[in-house]
């Protein structure tokens, strides 16, 4: 009882928190870095899902997160699509393509996985860089443009300041955040947790971690292609960068690191690691070795990510509530 | 940020107190995005040590308007998004008055958009993309010919200046090197070449065998290149290991002291076609060349030569403009008349330059000589 | 035809590369079950470790070659003691974690010692070319050549015949019954883990000549590596020698006659169907 006020309470908290930075951060650079923030935040959750919840080691993600982009930058162009229309398509054709990658893919386990979702990514980037006539390969695609908004009663209302696009950004993150949390919290998620504890255990109840790992694998690439699409008509532009490991790694960061197997722990990741290398960007080579190191000694000695343990370590025991890894 | 300003304030003036009032002003910042880290990174720092060389010397001699110019340096890496989110920095957090960059025409396409959203004049050097200046936006300006308008100056001397017929292109696969193998052919076929080839490697490649091998297959008498220093050594050296001995045309930096000394034997005969070059003589690039090496060690290369151009533009503009007013610095640079290293720049009314001269050098002795000069034209 | 022969040329020059480098990758696979996302960093430190050698400190080429792979396998062994060690029986996801953590640190301690410009190391031969019935190649090419061929055939003996690759087998083959028999599996893993990333660096120092290192050229040599490592099968020496020179000849020929860009994509192409239809690689028989 006591706990269930709590919880609302900090709920309402965060929820005033985030409404209103926009209203408190006047300065439009950080307000740039809380839209990329949220828009990794949707990516995070969408990996973790796969890396957290049945524990198999993508390196496809940031292609997905192209693919999306792509797939939304092209559409807008090609066939003057709005976003609006651009967003889900680039989801659904994001999630299309991780259903066939997956029907081939999640019968296979282990190493033959990761090394195949690597080939697949740098498949992708090929494409991206070569299919000249259609990407406009390392050219890229520029010009990409943030529609109005329609909304019934009011009508149209322009959110191309960042203030705005903010609010566009939130909304999806939070929105993603819930589902995902209904998703983990179901039956759904106890068959998830089940396969990556005991494969051999869930099948033998009848769990077919073919289908649980085609739910998640799929679910988290349809995230990672809005995401993306969110990213394009934002920045305006897409190139074959997109399809960098780099990128792979900074979303393995956000995920390990803010605590993978909760979802609270991977979205507060993608802030953080969104933040700090830009925070750190006068010393570029510095922050890459920094953030190896921590990669390593994190998943060496702190399966539990880094978020969990400090704030175990600052908040009494009795202010804590019972946090996300109710998995 | 209001505390912020104030407190840069109160630092500058009690910097100079003591020093004249007219002084005791906010310097002009102008911000700088270019590649410090990445593959370009040589290059773009080259750039950077120019222009701060220069503003160094536009400041002992009083700065602009009365006022010191200072220079706030971004690393874009030649990556778009790093580069908009510089741009971003600087703008919004730095509050420059004017940008120049980036180094790579996706991320100047990507940081123009910055320059457009905020109404800040944006000057590139070295971004050739023809497209960049064909979008209309009335904040960007582009000191440097095109790829196709250097293919139009010198696409039709190039049979009879290197004494071939057949050629042969080997470019990176960017809109850079697209555009050369676009643009080219229609000049050099009406001076009576033909095209026997046309190959593209990877921005990341260093081992070129196969596309030589190809290339060799088709017989050419000349081959026309696109590449900085690094590939640009790669590919020269192996064209040679693999036996191919004929003429090597390249735009990009055959005609740069690092890639002469890193290239060795493999560099000499080359020729560039590029837009400055540090043998030409005129008394003011003789004398940039003299200041740049007491103080570089080094001849300029060419992208020393954009960021000369660069910055003594958009101060120039500047002092016209009698303001910092980024719309009246626009305004100014729209009527440039400028006469610098490499002659007289002026904007066309899709602010592109034209009337500098352009150059063919011949790499002699590891010195490149200037074979011929064109004009660029009025588009 | 002449256009041809140049072709395979290439493609042998290479794939012996290949060879090499994946050897060592399938060899710590198939002792210590580990994928190491740091392997290409190997060849990218033999490489730029000779640079120095050469140009920086002015050491003799034919010593600072053997000096290189001596001073990335006291690398090797320092790693392997504080980080590798820690790997052994740990879950997938850990041990691909922490080697893709690893070669991001190699990679950016390579470009703050070295910086970005890619270096090529200063080699005595003449680069004058030679040719031999229209094929072109260079002291220097057939050097590589040599040495990397003789470094296969020098890693398939020491495998066979030698009483520390015999124990590496039989690690490979099954752990606990090796461990019975006296064989002390922690040496092992030291011994397969240097042996490794030797070979590796050898490859890096000797190709350095030619096709010039720089701090990120690490990551897609891993890529090809796994290739070359999944091509032959997971864990098999002779399948790596043969996958590896199967790659380097497709890629030179697929470059060879078709859009150039796409030569990359051979690989990654085959290694996704091999995996499919012949998990064990194209060489095992069903």
């Amino acid at each position: 009882m006591l706990d269930q006020t709590r919880q609302r309470l900090a709920t309402a908290g965060l929820a005033v928190l985030l409404l209103s930075i926009p209203l408190v951060v006047r300065d439009s650079y950080y307000l740039h870095l809380f839209i990329i923030a949220g828009i990794f935040v949707i990516v995070a959750l969408g990996l973790d899902l796969i890396v957290g919840y049945v524990g198999q080691l993508s390196l496809a993600h940031a292609a997905f997160f192209g693919l999306g982009a792509y797939a939304s930058a092209l559409l807008s162009l090609r066939l003057q699509w709005s976003m609006w229309i651009g967003l889900p398509a680039a989801a659904l054709i994001t999630g299309v393509v991780a259903f066939l990658l997956g029907w081939v893919i999640l019968r296979t386990r282990g190493h033959r996985f990761i090394i195949i979702t690597v080939a697949f990514a740098e498949l992708m980037k090929l494409v991206a860089t070569n299919w000249v006539d259609v990407t406009r390969g390392f050219m890229g695609l520029p010009g990409l443009q943030i529609p109005n908004l329609y909304v019934p009663g009011i009508g149209a209302i322009d959110i191309t300041s960042k203030e705005r696009f903010y609010y566009v950004v939130l909304a999806g993150a939070v929105i993603t955040f819930v589902l995902c949390r209904k998703m983990v919290r179901s039956s759904i998620g106890r068959a998830f947790v089940l396969i990556r504890e005991n494969e051999v255990l869930a099948e033998s109840l009848g769990i077919s971690a073919f289908r649980y790992c085609m739910i998640a694998f799929v679910t988290g690439a349809a995230l990672a292609g809005a995401a993306g699409s969110l990213y394009a008509h934002y920045v305006g532009f897409v190139s074959p960068d997109l399809f960098n490991f780099s990128y792979v790694t900074i979303m393995l960061i956000m995920v390990i690191l803010g605590g993978k197997g909760t979802l609270i722990g991977p979205a507060l990741g993608a802030v953080i690691f969104t933040f700090l290398p830009e925070l750190l960007r006068d010393a570029s080579h510095w922050r890459m070795i920094i953030f190896s190191v921590i990669l390593i000694v994190t998943t060496l000695f702190m399966p539990r990510g880094i978020i969990f343990p400090i704030i175990e370590h600052l908040v009494p025991k009795r202010w804590r509530t019972r946090h996300a890894s109710a998995s | 940020m209001q505390t912020h300003k104030l407190f840069r304030m109160i630092v500058a003036c009690s910097a100079i107190s003591g020093v004249a009032v007219a002084v005791a002003q906010e310097p002009v910042r102008i911000g700088v995005v270019q590649p410090l880290t990445g593959p370009v990174a040589y290059d773009g720092n080259i750039y950077v040590n120019t222009v701060k060389m220069l503003v160094d010397a536009m400041n002992a001699k009083g700065g602009v308007l009365g006022r010191k110019i200072e220079l706030v340096v971004e690393d874009g890496a030649c990556n778009p998004a790093q580069s908009v989110n510089a741009a971003e920095k600087l703008v919004v957090r730095e509050k420059v008055v004017a940008l120049l960059g980036a180094f790579c025409s996706t991320s100047t396409a990507a940081m123009m958009e910055v320059a457009k959203k905020y109404k800040i004049p944006h000057i590139t050097g070295i971004s050739t993309a023809a497209q960049l200046t064909e979008q209309g936006n009335p904040y960007f300006f582009r000191a440097v010919a095109t790829t196709p308008m250097l293919g139009e100056a010198f696409g039709g001397a190039l049979p009879a200046a290197v004494k071939a017929k057949r050629f042969a292109f080997l470019v990176l696969n960017d809109d850079w090197g697209r555009s050369m193998a676009s643009s080219y052919p229609k000049s050099i076929e009406r001076a009576g070449g033909q095209i026997v080839a046309t190959e593209y490697f990877q921005q990341s490649e260093l081992q070129f065998l196969s596309v030589i091998t190809k290339i060799k297959g088709s017989n050419p008498d000349a081959i026309i290149l696109s590449a900085n220093t690094q590939q640009a050594v790669g590919l020269s050296k192996q064209i040679r290991e693999l036996g191919v001995t004929v003429p090597l045309i390249g735009e990009g930096s055959w005609t740069s002291d690092s890639y002469i000394k890193l290239a060795g034997p493999a560099a000499e005969g080359v020729y560039g076609l590029v837009e400055y070059v540090y043998t030409i003589d005129t008394p003011i690039n003789q004398a940039f060349v003299k200041d740049f090496r007491a103080k570089l060690n080094e001849n300029p290369s060419k992208f020393a030569g954009a960021a000369h151009n660069a910055i003594n533009i958009v101060i120039d503009a500047i002092r016209r403009a009698g303001s910092t007013d980024s719309e009246k610095i626009r305004e100014a640079l729209k009527k440039a008349d400028y006469n610098g290293i490499v002659g007289n720049i002026k904007f066309d009314d899709k602010n592109q330059a034209y009337g500098q001269s352009v150059y063919l050098a011949h790499v002699k002795g590891g010195v490149p000589e200037v074979v011929t000069t064109a004009k660029i034209a009025k588009p | 035809m002449e256009i041809l022969g140049q072709h395979l040329f290439n493609g042998i020059l290479i794939g012996c590369a290949y060879a090499l480098i994946a050897i060592g990758l399938t060899m710590i696979f198939g002792v210590m079950n580990i994928a190491n996302f740091a392997h290409g960093e190997f060849y990218m430190l033999g490489g730029f470790i000779a640079y120095y050698l050469v140009s920086l400190v002015g050491l003799n080429y034919y010593l600072a070659l053997p000096a290189a792979v001596v001073l990335v396998v006291v690398l090797a062994v320092i790693l392997q003691h504080s980080i590798f060690r820690r790997l052994r029986d740990a879950p997938l996801m850990t041990t691909t974690l922490v080697t893709i953590g690893l070669s991001i640190l190699l990679e950016h301690v390579a470009l703050m010692l070295w910086g970005p410009q890619p270096q090529s190391i200063p080699t005595p031969f003449p680069t004058k070319p030679l040719s031999f019935f229209g094929i072109y190649t260079t002291p220097l090419y057939l050097f590589s050549m040599a040495v990397t061929a003789a470094l296969i055939v020098v890693g398939h003996l020491v495998i066979r015949h030698t009483s520390m690759g015999k124990a590496m087998r039989a690690t490979f083959q099954n752990k606990e019954a090796s461990a019975l028999v006296g064989i002390r599996i922690d040496r092992i893993y030291m011994l397969t883990f240097a042996f490794g990333a030797a070979l590796a660096a050898a490859a890096g120092a000797v190709l350095g000549g030619f096709i010039p290192v720089e701090p990120t050229a690490g990551g897609i040599i891993t890529l090809k590596a796994f290739i070359v490592v999944i091509l032959g099968g997971l864990g098999s020496f002779v399948g790596a020698i043969v996958g590896g020179l199967l790659l380097g000849i497709a890629e030179a020929l697929g470059a060879g006659y078709m859009p150039t860009g796409w030569k990359d994509a051979i690989g990654f192409f085959a290694v996704i169907l091999v995996l499919l239809f012949r998990p064990d690689g194209i060489f095992k028989r069903a």
